[in-house]
């Protein structure tokens, strides 16, 4: 089955934050449960965006960013979630697959339940996407990020249906539907952009990190979205997982097999040492 | 010092021993718990909080256990430590003579060594620095999780690694050589009692042994 994605239409949405609510209902990430581990703290910062941060529980915020471009003042929003890299560093140095590609639609799913909460996806997310529930300092850790609507139960993708953004989102400005169709949408609406004077308009994700599975419509550069323009697959995580790994196993074989030949050839010279040694000993 | 049938000389002192083993004991157990990160059929175990908690436990006896040997013995901790540094001309013969010592029992070309050979030198060069390495870039990831740069807890991550791998793989070497190897008949009761016979430290730590009984020659006098 070919790839699905979702692609974002920046000049559709209206920033009505429908997205954002229906992500956490579908998903019963309740941070209003004044019980609940870990919940999101809502203030206001003089913007409207709240809260302030993706969270354990919120998996999908809108931004909402002032910019001057075009010769006037513009108040751009954008989707602010996981971006279901082609290429996702996250997987590289998950330690047991807890982070893993779907093999069927092509999104980056987690499964908390085997989640160790090393953190690492963390660290080495190009986009600082996933967040740890609970204490780094007491261990209690587990990661959490958007499934694109994949969790065990709550499968909205396997009953067919779109992920819950997509579904509320009433401009159209979010559509699920395979990859390669959206990517010729995405272009297309690129060059309408275009030819109405939005000169920097940008389709964002089609080849980056082995291709996003989130893919963005914008009318001007990335940056202004708070997008990274040219985001790169950590090069610490291929020294670390394809180099210094395997050497490292290779190096702990190595050393017990030169230890046991050792025992064995010394033993042996010990043996015939000894032999005639023996009147010494007397 | 005279037991019933033959002399021994004190190789480690008691604080001395008590810090090797805590601090093996817990480097034995933040190599176990973390190895379970390495092997994926077995990273189940970190699943739940427990192994997790155990790896902190063990990294603050890892920390605190020369701490408190700094503060009880500095003298002989700072000596220790500086050993670890001191490097000459013998420590080159060691590792020329060493492999046909240790494969075919041969010991000639071996030079008189000191209270440590080059050998166990290494391998105390080897504890002495990656302990410091292990300590503070696991303190980083411990501490500054969402506060360092995330480049940086990479690369915190990185070292640590390498470091488990470098010390792992000489940590068999050690126990084997302590324990296992055919010639070693005296370095398990060193560290266990605290004492070799002189004979032996006269035939394997020639220039230590020389200095110890020119010390206690002056005393006697």
């Amino acid at each position: 089955m070919a790839d699905k994605a979702i692609l974002y239409d920046a000049t559709r949405c209206t920033a009505c934050r429908g997205c954002q609510a229906a992500c956490k209902e579908w998903n019963e990430n309740n941070e209003l449960n004044p019980d609940g581990n870990n919940p999101v703290t809502t203030k206001n910062t003089g913007s409207y965006e709240n809260p302030p941060d993706l969270a354990p529980t919120t998996w999908l915020k809108m931004t909402f960013t002032e910019v001057e471009h075009y010769g006037k003042l513009d108040w751009l929003f954008n989707r602010r979630s996981c971006m279901h890299c082609g290429d996702p560093a996250c997987v590289k140095v998950c330690p047991n697959g807890t982070l893993y590609i779907d093999q069927t639609y092509g999104f980056v799913g987690l499964n908390p339940n085997t989640c160790t909460g090393c953190g690492y996806c963390v660290e080495f997310c190009p986009f600082d996407v996933p967040r740890l529930k609970g204490s780094s300092v007491l261990g209690n850790t587990k990661a959490f990020k958007c499934v694109a609507c994949m969790q065990p139960g709550l499968n909205r993708l396997d009953a067919g249906q779109e992920p819950a953004c997509v579904k509320s989102c009433p401009p159209n400005a979010l559509l699920y539907d395979d990859r390669d169709k959206l990517v010729t949408i995405a272009k297309e609406k690129v060059a309408a952009l275009k030819a109405k004077g939005f000169s920097n308009a940008t389709f964002y994700g089609e080849k980056e990190l082995g291709g996003l599975h989130v893919m963005y419509v914008l009318n001007d550069t990335p940056d202004k979205y708070r997008l990274p323009v040219d985001p790169k697959f950590p090069a610490t995580a291929i020294a670390w997982q394809d180099v210094i790994q395997p050497l490292g196993w290779a190096v702990g074989g190595l050393t017990i097999l030169g230890l046991a030949l050792n025992y064995i050839i010394a033993r042996e010279a010990k043996m015939t040492k000894s032999l005639p040694g023996k009147k010494e000993d007397k | 010092m005279t037991t019933k049938n033959e002399t021994v000389i004190e190789k480690y002192s008691k604080a001395g021993r008590i810090l090797h083993n805590i601090h093996t004991v817990a480097f034995v157990i933040l190599f176990l718990t973390g190895l379970v990160l390495f092997i994926p059929q077995l990273a189940f175990l970190a699943q739940h909080d427990w192994t997790r908690m155990i790896h902190r436990v063990a990294a603050v006896i890892f920390i605190l256990a020369p701490l408190t040997y700094f503060i009880v013995k500095p003298k002989a901790a700072l000596h220790a430590v500086k050993e670890a540094f001191v490097w000459g001309k013998d420590d080159l013969g060691w590792l020329k003579a060493a492999p046909r010592y240790y494969f075919l029992s041969d010991e000639e070309g071996m030079p008189p060594q000191g209270e440590m050979n080059t050998g166990q030198k290494m391998w105390w060069f080897i504890v002495v620095v990656f302990s410091a390495v292990f300590i503070a870039t696991g303190l980083v990831m411990l501490l500054l999780k969402n506060i360092a740069p995330p480049e940086v807890f990479q690369w915190m991550v990185f070292i640590h690694d390498v470091s488990f791998i470098v010390t792992g793989a000489m940590l068999f070497v050690h126990i084997y050589l302590g324990v296992i190897h055919p010639l070693m008949t005296e370095a398990w009761r060193a560290i266990s009692t605290g004492v070799v016979s002189a004979e032996y430290a006269k035939s394997h730590h020639r220039l230590w042994y020389d200095e110890k009984m020119k010390k206690a020659s002056e005393k006697d006098k």
